[in-house]
Order: structure tokens, then C-alpha cells, then sequence
């Protein structure tokens, strides 16, 4: 009894899952027969009836004949099938319940009859749905109503109209209980499809990229919430596929090439954050990649290629690199891939001019750096520095870099022109860092040249001959390893005697203290402070040794005497065109410490022009620099930087091929041209390499095999 | 007097008083240093033999060490010179 009682309890339980408005009074049903079915509000009215409760021992049933088991059966079967029509029962209900009662006690006939029972009870709701979906299906054209007005009332919301929504969310509920949904989803997808392969064929022509963009993302959120509302929540994901197919995928290119230049250009934060976050929806990310690349290297070769605004190049690339950044960041939100292109194209484009732009980082820096420049916070500074330095990371050529910064910290060194030694020292860390110590290794040596050369002098100042011979001037030398400095060719110049005097006792006090080494003195660097006398004061200058060998000439003339140019440059002993330059300065209209006379007009310095010291002088300051030039760079100079570079690396190349070869003693050109791509920190021509290869050949390092000329042996 | 000096800044160069320019087994310069150092100078000077050559010390010192006894310029024998 137990045992039929419970599998009753699953039947009811289905019959309530199906329709809320019918409850099986299990209490009424076991007694009264299976399956009754009662309106509710009525059982709840039924009085409890006090009962006694009696408990016996289990009994165990007598075992029933076959027989009888056959005939209960039959019976049973009769009266269900009855139960269901409706008609009258042979049997009393109790007769039936005892029926059930003895054969529930064998194994065999429980299982059978829940069989019998849940094959006769299908529910009064699926029996509804049943004859209501036949209803349906077998009236002419029903249902395809139904479906196409259905489709028509979402087009129409689609549009913009208004419609019932209740309606369509229980014609849905409607269609998913009499489980015919399938096929109206898909027509529904179909539909669907179709209707934003027009929308979207027709928008990408009328709408800018932005526009377009934001069209798609409250598409998508309008069939988000309609999916919600009255479609069938397991739709959603499909529709929202079949939007982003039609209105994204198949218009990927045609999207970028219409608008994203212009975004970009632009700043369109926002709109590119949308592009972003939609492309990535449909795997546009490689397409987005590519147009993102292309663009930073056409707008960055672009504003590289302008020869006219070298002068501001690096200004403008830092305000390209930020605001790139700042796409890359906000819009992209860091995306990987995106960040990766980024400094590809970055390392593409600033490549595309040899040389040139790691040079205009050297200077944009050294602009920084050197005293007088505009006052910056050291904060601003520090960042400025920063920004150029992350430039210079996308330089292949660090050698040229390496080789301006140097020309130009020599000069901030040597002329006092540096803002600050800390500052300095912090920039060669930085460089240090992002290039290792064999980077720096030459600027380095450079700050402990001078702090040397800062000792030294304070010791010679304490030797005697200084201190008996040396008056009335002030004496400082820099000595310079000259491997870690630019290469200077020394100037001549016929100097004051006294100069030579102390030249010479600098000298013995050095190699005393450096046995072995010799000094090359470097005239051009020199540079004095002079007291000039002139009718309305004395005026303290700074020139350049060159320019102090000029004016002193002028102790030994009479007031007012005129003296040649070509008289002064035998004089001096200065070649011709370096003492013009020099000399230019001086007649400035405002250092006008020389006058000049001339038979033309042209500024053009003359052999035969004629100079005199300019008695009249006045200048509304006591301290005049007319050496500015020395601090600057000329053609010459810019020129000598470039020879130096190319001069190094073929030193580096040459040194290279000799330290593979004579680790490995063989190798084919092949090989050895690939390990000097890996081990060169620049990025050499082949046929550069191969000259190298060529003059060591003739030189005797190498050796061609003699059965095969494309492979060399290291000869000792 | 038209004009007077009150100060004077130069500079000059150090150079090894040696005739060759590369040391002839690592090939760099002298005035650089060898290849295992960083900074020229007194750390890394040159030496000479007796058959007038002149190698960075370190590099003759590993030359000699990895039993070669000969100027690596002149195959004669290494003996060091000691200058001044
Ligand atoms: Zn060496
Ligand atoms: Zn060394
Ligand atoms: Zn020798």
C-alpha cells in the first residue's frame, strides 16, 4: 500500500507542474479511486473527523493465487478505463482499493500498475494543449497567421510603432507550451536576419562610422530587452548573433576605412572605445589591429618625412605618442594585440629616416638639460625626459643617438652649460637602464673625467708652481680620456706666452702624477673671462680662446690702430675660416667689441678688412658672453658626428667578425652573417658587412676556403 | 691695456705614448681599454716587450698565461720592458 500510495505522489505532483488550477485531493483519491480530481476550495470545507488509531502487528499477506492476481487485474484495468469514461463501475470502490491493497504487495503488478495508471493520465492541461494545438494546426492557415503576425508586430517595433507587448508575450508563452517555438524561431531568426541585412546595407551608406556604431549598440540593446520582454529568453543569445553578423561582420573593412582615420585624427575617445568594444564582439580585433598599425605608421612617417619641422619633431612625436596612448588605454583598454602593433608601428615609422630622428632626440634632451632653458618644474622635466626617452626606445639606431647625446653633453660639461650634474646623472641612469652599462659605459667616464680632472687641479693649485707663478689668472683644466669623448681635431693657435708657460708646468705636475700618458691640448674648448677697458668701463667677457688670442693682439696697437684681417690671422696662427667665425661675434652690432672697416658692404668677413678696438663700447651689462658659438653646433660638427658613426661601426663590425671567427674558426658567410645581425647593436647593410669582410680578408684575419669561396677560416 | 685675463679654462686630451694605435690583440685602441674593462686609465695601461710591441697589460697577460711565450706581433720572446 505504501508502495502505490507514493507513486501516487509522483502523478499528482505532474498534474500540478502542468496547470496551478487543479490539485488532486491524494486524501479522497486513494480511498475514493485513483486519480480523482476535485475543484480545491471545496475539499478545504470537509470537517476533520475524529478517528482512533489503532496499531497492529504487520501482517504478512497471504500470497494470492495467480488466479486471483489475473482477475484483480482485469478488473482493475476495467474500472480505470471506466473511472476515465466516465461510467459506472462494476465493482465498489472498496472492493477496488482492496484489489489494489493485495496486489501492491507483489513486486510485479506495482510496477505494472503505475504503468496502466500514468498511461490513462495525461493531464487535463496537456489534454487541453493537445486538442488545442490539433485545433490549431488543422485550421486552414491559423497558425502561419499567427506566426507572420507575430513577425509583422516586432517588425513594427522594430520600426519604432508601438505594440501590444503583453499580447505577443503570451502568444509566445502560447507557442512554447504547445512546443511549436522551434519553428517560429527560426523563421523569427530568419526574419530577423533579413531585416538588419537591409537596415544595415542602407545605414553604412547614409551614416559616418560613429553614427553607425552607435545605431548597432542600441540595436543590440533593443533586442537584448525584447528578448527579455516577450521572446523567449533562450532566443536572446541567437538574435544578438545574428545583429552583430549582419550590422557588424559584414561591414568590418568597410567600418575602418570610412571613419577610423578621422576617429583617431580626431580623438574620438569614446566612439573608438564603442568601435572597440563592438569589433571585439564579432573577432574584428586582427581588422582593428591592422587599421591601427596602418594609421600610426602613415601619420607618423608623415609628420617625419616634413624635413622643414625637424626643429619641432620630437615636440610633436611626444604629443602623437601621448595621445595614442591615450586611445590605446581609455579605448582599447590596453588591449594586448593592440598595444603590441602599437610599438611596432612606432619602431616602423620613426625608422623610416635614417639617423635623423635619433639625432633630434639627443638635442631635444640636451635642450632640456641646459642651463638657461625655459624654467620647468623638475617634475615637468622629469616627465619631458621621460617621454623623450621612451621615443629613443623605438630607435634601432642607439649608436647615432648615443653619439649626439655625447657631442652635446661634452659641450654642456666643458662650457658650463648644464643645468645640473644630478639631473645629468639621473638622464644616464635612465639610459643605463634601458640600455645596459656597455650603453653608458663612455657617458659615464665622461662625469668621472671631469671630477678627475676636478681633483687634479685642486691638487696642482697646491703645488708650487702654481702658487709662485701662476697670478692673477684663474687656471682650470679638463683632462679627458679621449676614448670617451667626441673626437676633437686640434686647433691651432699661436697662444700668449704666459698660456704656454702654464701649459707647460700643467704638464710636468701631470705626468709626474701619469708617467707614460701625453697631452694633446684642445684649443678649440678653451674659453676665458676678460676684463676689457673701454672709455665708459670695464666690461667682463667671456670668449673663446680663439677670440681671446684676437683681442689681446690689440694690447700691442696703438689707440684707434687698424689692423687686417689677413695680419690677424697670421698673428693668431688660426686658420682662416675657423678665426672668421670666431671673429663675427665680435663686431656683432651688440657685442661690438671690434670695429670694422670694409670696402664692401657684404658681412662676409674680408682678407683686407680692418679692425680696431672699439673704445666707445657701451652695454647696459657688466658681463658680456660672446662666445655662444663654441656651444653650438655647427654644419662641420653635425657632419663630423655622422662620420664618427659610420667610422664606429665599421670598427664594431670589424671587431665583431673577428670575435666570432676566432671563436669558431669556419664558418660559412651565411652563418657568419647572421650572428653578426644578432650581435651588432645596430642594424647593418648586408653589403656593409660584406666590405668588412672584405678588408679583413685583404688584411689577413680571414681567409677564403679554397673549395669554397663562401666560407671563411679565422687565421691566427 | 685693452684687455686683461682673469680666467682661463682648457682642456686637453690624454693620450698612452704609444706608437700603435690598437693593441694588436684585442684591436682596440689604447687610449680605449680592452675588451674585459670599462674605464681607460691606469686599470688597464700598456705594456711593452722587448721587441718594442705594445699590448693592453690585460691582454698579454691572458696571451702569455695560455702558454704562448711569444710576442702574438713578432714571434720573438716576450720579455716586459719597463719604460722611464
Ligand atoms: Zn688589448
Ligand atoms: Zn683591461
Ligand atoms: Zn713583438
Amino acid at each position: 500500500m505504501f508502495y502505490c500510495v507514493q507513486k501516487m505522489n509522483i502523478f499528482s505532483s505532474n498534474i500540478s507542474n502542468n496547470g496551478n488550477n487543479f490539485q488532486v485531493n491524494s486524501s479522497s483519491g486513494a480511498a475514493g479511486g485513483i486519480g480523482t480530481i476535485k475543484k480545491t476550495p471545496n475539499s478545504n470545507n470537509i470537517q476533520p473527523q475524529v478517528k482512533k488509531l489503532v496499531i497492529k502487528n504487520l501482517k504478512d499477506t497471504s500470497k494470492a493465487s495467480e488466479n486471483y492476481q489475473v482477475e484483480s487485474w482485469s478488473h482493475l484495468s476495467n474500472a480505470i478505463d471506466s473511472i476515465y469514461k466516465k461510467q459506472p463501475i462494476k465493482q465498489t470502490l472498496e472492493e477496488l482499493y482492496r484489489m489494489v491493497d493485495n496486489l501492491c504487495s507483489t513486486e510485479k503488478y506495482a510496477t505494472t500498475l503505475t504503468y496502466v495508471v500514468s498511461k490513462h493520465t495525461k493531464s487535463i492541461w496537456d489534454i487541453g494543449l493537445h486538442y488545442f494545438k490539433t485545433f490549431l494546426l488543422s485550421s486552414t492557415n491559423l497558425d502561419k497567421k499567427l506566426r507572420i503576425g507575430i513577425l509583422i508586430n516586432i517588425e513594427k517595433e522594430r520600426n519604432g510603432e508601438t505594440i501590444d507587448k503583453d499580447l505577443l508575450h503570451h502568444l509566445i508563452q502560447m507557442l512554447l507550451s504547445l512546443q511549436i517555438y522551434e519553428s517560429f524561431e527560426k523563421e523569427l531568426l530568419s526574419e530577423t536576419s533579413m531585416f538588419y541585412y537591409k537596415e544595415s546595407n542602407h545605414l553604412i551608406n547614409e551614416y559616418e562610422t560613429p553614427e553607425y556604431l552607435k545605431h548597432v549598440n542600441n540595436r543590440i540593446a533593443e533586442e537584448n530587452t525584447r528578448s527579455l520582454r516577450y521572446i523567449d529568453p533562450s532566443t536572446k543569445r541567437a538574435i544578438i548573433q545574428v545583429v552583430e553578423k549582419q550590422m557588424l561582420e559584414q561591414h568590418l573593412d568597410r567600418l575602418l576605412q570610412k571613419g577610423f582615420n578621422q576617429m583617431v585624427e580626431m580623438d574620438k575617445i569614446e566612439d573608438l572605445e564603442l568601435l572597440y568594444s563592438l569589433f571585439t564582439r564579432v573577432n574584428g580585433l586582427s581588422k582593428l589591429k591592422s587599421a591601427w598599425g596602418q594609421y600610426i605608421k602613415t601619420a607618423g612617417a608623415s609628420m617625419l618625412a616634413d624635413t622643414e619641422k625637424d626643429s619641432s619633431m620630437i615636440e610633436d612625436l611626444i604629443i602623437f605618442k601621448d595621445r595614442m596612448d591615450h586611445i590605446l588605454n581609455i579605448s582599447f583598454s590596453k588591449n594586448d594585440q593592440l598595444n603590441y602593433s602599437f610599438k611596432e608601428s612606432f619602431e616602423h615609422f620613426i625608422n623610416t629616416r635614417q639617423n635623423k630622428p635619433a639625432e633630434l632626440i639627443a638635442k631635444f634632451i640636451d635642450s632640456k638639460l641646459r642651463s638657461g632653458s625655459k624654467g620647468i618644474s623638475d617634475d615637468e622635466l622629469e616627465m619631458v625626459l621621460n617621454k623623450a626617452l621612451a621615443l629613443f626606445r623605438f630607435i634601432q639606431g642607439k649608436d647615432v643617438f648615443e653619439a649626439f647625446y655625447k657631442t652635446d653633453l661634452s659641450k654642456r660639461l666643458l662650457m658650463d652649460k648644464s643645468m645640473s650634474i644630478d639631473v645629468e646623472k639621473s638622464v644616464v641612469l635612465k639610459l643605463r637602464n634601458e640600455c645596459g652599462t656597455v650603453f653608458t659605459a663612455k657617458l659615464e667616464g665622461m662625469f668621472n673625467d671631469i671630477e678627475l680632472s676636478n681633483e687634479i687641479m685642486a691638487s696642482f693649485k697646491e703645488c708650487m708652481a702654481y702658487t709662485e707663478h701662476i697670478k692673477n689668472i684663474e687656471m682650470n683644466v679638463f683632462v679627458l680620456a679621449s676614448s670617451n669623448w667626441p673626437q676633437y681635431t686640434p686647433l691651432n693657435a699661436n697662444l700668449p706666452t704666459q698660456f704656454l708657460e702654464y701649459q707647460e708646468m700643467y704638464r710636468k705636475f701631470y705626468s709626474s702624477k701619469y708617467p707614460n700618458r701625453k697631452l694633446i691640448w684642445q684649443n678649440s674648448l678653451g674659453q676665458c673671462v676678460l676684463k676689457c677697458f673701454f672709455q665708459n668701463g670695464k666690461k667682463d667677457t667671456i670668449s673663446s680662446l680663439l677670440q681671446t688670442v684676437v683681442l689681446l693682439l690689440f694690447n700691442n696697437l696703438n689707440q684707434d690702430e687698424e689692423i687686417t684681417l689677413g695680419k690677424i690671422q697670421e698673428l693668431s696662427g688660426i686658420e682662416l675660416e675657423e678665426l672668421k667665425r670666431h671673429m663675427m661675434p665680435l663686431i656683432n652690432s651688440n657685442t661690438r667689441i671690434l670695429s670694422r672697416r670694409s670696402k664692401n658692404k657684404s658681412k662676409i668677413l674680408e682678407i683686407d678688412d680692418l679692425f680696431s678696438f672699439n673704445k666707445d663700447f657701451t652695454h647696459k651689462l657688466t658681463r658680456l658672453k660672446v662666445n655662444a658659438l663654441q656651444a653650438k653646433e655647427t654644419v662641420e660638427e653635425n657632419k663630423k658626428t655622422n662620420e664618427a658613426i659610420i667610422h664606429d661601426r665599421q670598427y664594431q663590425i670589424d671587431a665583431a667578425i673577428v670575435r666570432i671567427m676566432k671563436a669558431r674558426k669556419t664558418l660559412t658567410h651565411n652563418l657568419l652573417m647572421s650572428e653578426l645581425f644578432q650581435q651588432l647593436r645596430f642594424t647593418p647593410k648586408p653589403v656593409d658587412l660584406k666590405k668588412r669582410i672584405e678588408s679583413l680578408i685583404e688584411r689577413e684575419y680571414l681567409g677564403r676556403d679554397q673549395n669554397n669561396p663562401m666560407s671563411y677560416h679565422y687565421l691566427a | 691695456m685693452k684687455v686683461t685675463i682673469r680666467k682661463w679654462q682648457t682642456v686637453s686630451s690624454w693620450h698612452w705614448d704609444v706608437s700603435e694605435e690598437c693593441c694588436g690583440i684585442c684591436r682596440m685602441q689604447f687610449d680605449a681599454c680592452c675588451v674585459d674593462c670599462k674605464m681607460p686609465g691606469d686599470d688597464c695601461p700598456p705594456v711593452w716587450g722587448a721587441c718594442k710591441h705594445a699590448f693592453h697589460m690585460h691582454c698579454i697577460l691572458k696571451w702569455l698565461n695560455s702558454n704562448q711565450q711569444q710576442c702574438p706581433m713578432c714571434r720573438s720572446n716576450w720579455e716586459f720592458v719597463t719604460t722611464d
